[in-house]
């Protein structure tokens, strides 16, 4: 197709496209005034029956868990895909050394660099699991707690370097935690066929509004979440890391920056 | 028992998956391809268990033990009927085959391979038994996450392109999707089929309705690669390993024509609209893909882009089954689902066999190479004949339904229509075959302008291996017309309940007899007569008089090549096709 036959059909489409787009808009529910029956029902029964104080968390970990085993199983997806594509372990061995762009020299990392990555790294960590812990009693969770803690791991690499980010995040442990946190949460709901209720059935019990330990089952799942995301996201800074490294079989070993 | 098993076919893949990630740099080789299999046949075990199950009726299953409080759904259910069941379950098996297949091929990276696979075939049955928007929607996108990781497995520099068409097109499916689910919340307030169902009852002519129906059917139609949205799939097709390949053309876009046909059966039961417009663009969708693909399929030389274009055609046919919206035509397109996923399943392994003994996977490269391997030509020649519509096996019953209801609905010229693409696919395959096994046709025509790759892959397994899953799938699509028809009449009843009668503005449809005899086999052998003299013709152009040669370049000129002149590779364009695709629904709402 040309260029120009491209336009026109793109704009003859779009024609036609934009009177119903308006016409969608204009049929549309009147701001704020949408039939919200879900989210008041959630909001009226979890505390009451799951004890939690955090309704997202109650929506994504007990009453529509099943869908975030689905996005879990995606993350888990999207990143094995990625260790597919980008695979070759150019930099597992740690005598790997760094590929440099033509023409520029390879700086010396600074000492701030270095003082500023140990002193975030552990703060940002520790971080990263207070938010994953509590999950049920204040906004966060397994989610964004798990990124934040990749993202603890990450600092470790911008302070001392890819050597020894590789030693402290070994990539067949972050392999191992990412497939035992979406293992957990799988586990989690068998737990519930054993006892002979539905899968995903809640059957630890529900604690203390407000606390840590509340919410029963969500507690493992939470983990289980934790987990996956946060060993997801260590693989695949990793895989994208690698491809900084000179493959091995090109040149001999030498020095690291 | 019976009412424990719906979770586990996808919950039980999902959790072995995580368990070889987990473990993949202990594991030694084999032991991933054993486990993966294993699962893979215990979790169809379970969806044939279910589908003989649900014979009465269906199975309803609330994760959570949420059940519904005074008419609110709080969680997810799962409505496990025998056309969901029997269709997992058949995906079920094309991956066992697929595994056996591949069996050692992908030793060297950790177990990744059967990671994803199992991934994928966990999203594909979660996808079947779903009975909840949002939960299809899951699903959907780990399918696709699914496939492009799986389509990158081998990517070399010359193929990113391709898989990179793959994905964006995909994911803006996935955005129409995700932009549907969202009008129908905003306007209904509910996720599961049987709420939006009753919200879309209570505003059955609503834009909103007509808006979300529009998004969420582009969105599936991208996945089913119907025309105008069928452009990636030939690309992914043509990188794809050929075991991925099998599952692809086998179940992952029937998957998207069914969903289509899920949410016409149950969240858009009572919109006249809407199936006003099923009947009518969705129709003519079908039948422009049958012809399209057809078309395309002959213009090949890749052998996988060339099955990959007859998928579209076939899975046109499905489109036009599921448009007709009776309960024969819908049987008749599970039937010829099945069927196709069979026959083509085998033909991608047999290219696969190809492209690891013979080292290549263009046609007129391996012209004349497959003389040594007979077996596999005996099984890719009766693989051709039986897309040409070859009147034995459950192809037919399924395109004689499909006929047979159109002619009912006084849309007699669907069936004739249908069968151009499946002479033109079936011609297809034969001129490939004739010139792979048989060394005929020094002379190519068009063909030999069509894009073509340099290809192979490893040949580290046995040829009895490799063609024992197809000549075995073969073999079940010839055997298995008659009770399987019976079977999809059954399921294609139970499918379209609430009755689906009433949609249509008549009165309750009376129930389709069990056809006694297989259908009218005229159409079918006029197909394959079509299929091997057209096959003949390409095949013996050098024999042509210089007259005839030329007037025959000039036709095959003017028919396949302006239609080739459109499948341009390039990004700009599928998108452009995209929005031309939602134009033509929007157009079709205002007209019907």
């Amino acid at each position: 197709m040309t260029r120009t036959a491209r336009l026109l059909l793109f704009a003859l489409s779009c024609l036609v496209l934009a009177p119903a787009t308006l016409a969608l808009a204009w049929h549309m529910p009147a701001f704020g005034a949408h039939p919200l029956p879900y989210g008041e029902a959630i909001n009226a029964v979890a505390t009451a029956e799951r004890h939690v104080t955090n309704m997202v968390s109650a929506v994504n970990f007990d009453y529509r868990g099943i869908d975030t085993l689905g996005e879990e199983s995606m993350l888990l997806c999207a990143v094995t895909g990625v260790s597919v594509l980008l695979r070759g372990a150019r930099g597992e061995s740690t005598r790997a050394r760094p590929g440099r762009v033509h023409g520029q020299p390879l700086r010396p990392r600074s000492t701030a660099m270095t003082l500023i990555g140990r002193v975030a790294a552990p703060v940002v960590l520790l971080f990263g699991v207070y938010v994953a812990l509590h999950a049920m009693s204040t906004p966060g969770g397994g989610f964004q707690g798990g990124v934040i803690i990749a993202s603890g791991l990450l600092l470790a690499f911008l302070g001392d370097g890819y050597r020894t980010w590789r030693r402290i995040v070994p990539s067949h442990l972050m392999d191992a935690i990412e497939g035992g946190g979406a293992l957990l949460f799988a586990l989690s709901g068998l737990l519930g066929l054993l006892t002979g209720a539905a899968f995903l059935a809640n059957v630890l019990p529900f604690g203390e509004p407000g606390s840590v330990t509340s919410g029963g089952l969500m507690i493992p799942i939470n983990l289980g979440v934790a987990g996956a995301v946060a060993g997801g996201f260590a693989v695949l800074f990793g895989e994208f890391l690698e491809e900084t490294r000179v493959e091995l079989s090109d040149r001999p070993a030498g020095g690291d920056t | 028992m019976m009412h424990l098993l719906p979770p586990l076919p996808v919950a039980g893949p999902l959790a072995v998956a995580a368990l070889l990630l987990a473990t993949s740099r202990l594991l030694p080789a084999r032991v991933p391809d054993t486990v993966a299999l294993l699962t893979v046949l215990l979790a169809t075990a379970a969806c044939v268990a279910m589908a003989v199950g649900t014979a009465a009726t269906p199975l309803t299953y609330w994760f959570g033990g949420w059940t519904p409080r005074d008419g609110l759904v709080l969680g997810v259910g799962f409505v496990v009927d025998q056309p969901g069941a029997a269709l997992a379950a058949f995906i079920g098996l094309l991956f066992a085959a697929t595994l056996v297949f591949a069996w050692g091929y992908y030793d060297e990276v950790h177990a990744h391979f059967h990671v994803l696979m199992l991934l994928f075939l966990a999203g594909m049955i979660g996808f079947c038994l779903t009975h909840d928007l949002f939960n299809l929607f899951v699903w959907f996108e780990l399918i696709s996450v699914a496939a492009f990781a799986l389509t990158g497995y081998q990517l070399r520099q010359s193929a990113l392109e391709a898989a990179l068409n793959f994905t964006v097109v995909n994911t803006l499916g996935s955005y129409l999707m995700l932009a549907g689910i969202g009008l129908l919340y905003a306007r209904i307030g509910a996720l599961d089929f049987t709420g939006l169902g009753r919200g879309v009852a209570a505003h059955p002519g609503d834009v909103v309705v007509a808006a979300a129906f529009t998004l969420l059917a582009s969105g599936l139609l991208i996945k089913g690669a119907q025309v105008p949205f069928h452009f990636w799939l030939a690309d992914a097709h043509a990188v794809a390993p050929s075991p991925v390949s099998v599952v692809f053309s086998g179940a992952m876009v029937a998957l998207g024509v069914f969903g289509v046909g899920r949410l016409t059966w149950t969240v858009f039961a009572d919109s006249l609209p809407v199936h006003a417009v099923v009947h009518a663009l969705l129709l003519g969708l079908g039948c422009a893909s049958a012809v399209v693909g057809g078309l395309m399929a002959l213009a090949q030389r890749h052998l996988k882009r060339l099955l990959a274009f007859s998928t579209i055609s076939h899975t046109g046919i499905l489109l036009a089954g599921l448009a007709l919206l009776r309960q024969d035509a819908t049987a008749g397109m599970l039937a010829y689902l099945v069927g196709h996923g069979l026959v083509k399943a085998a033909l991608f392994m047999l290219a696969g066999i190809l492209l690891a003994l013979c080292g290549a996977i263009d046609e007129i490269t391996l012209r004349g190479q497959g003389r040594a391997l007979w077996p596999v030509g005996i099984a890719f020649g009766a693989g051709g004949l039986l897309l040409a519509g070859l009147p034995f096996g459950i192809l037919q019953h399924g395109l004689g339904l499909i006929d047979a209801a159109a002619h009912a609905e006084g849309r007699g010229w669907v069936g004739p229509v249908l069968t151009v693409g499946t002479a033109l696919t079936g011609a297809a395959v034969l001129r490939a075959g004739g010139r792979i096994f048989l060394n005929l046709g020094p002379d190519p025509g068009f063909e030999s302008r069509a894009p073509t790759e340099a290809d192979r892959e490893k040949a580290d397994r046995p040829l009895w291996l490799m063609l024992a899953p197809p000549a075995v799938m073969l073999l079940a699509a010839v055997v298995s017309g008659g009770p399987a028809a019976g079977f999809a009449m059954r399921a294609a009843g139970q499918a379209m309940q609430p009755d689906s009668a009433h949609i249509l503005g008549g009165p309750s449809l009376p129930p389709t007899p069990f056809p006694a005899e297989p259908p009218g086999t005229g159409l079918a052998w006029i197909s394959v007569a079509v299929a091997i003299a057209l096959a003949g013709l390409l095949l013996m152009r050098h024999r042509l008089p210089r007259r005839a040669l030329a007037l025959n370049d000039r036709v095959s000129d003017a028919v396949v090549g302006s239609m080739a002149r459109l499948h341009t590779g390039r990004i700009g364009d599928y998108v452009t096709w995209m929005v031309f695709g939602l134009a033509l629904f929007v157009v079709s709402f205002v007209l019907t």
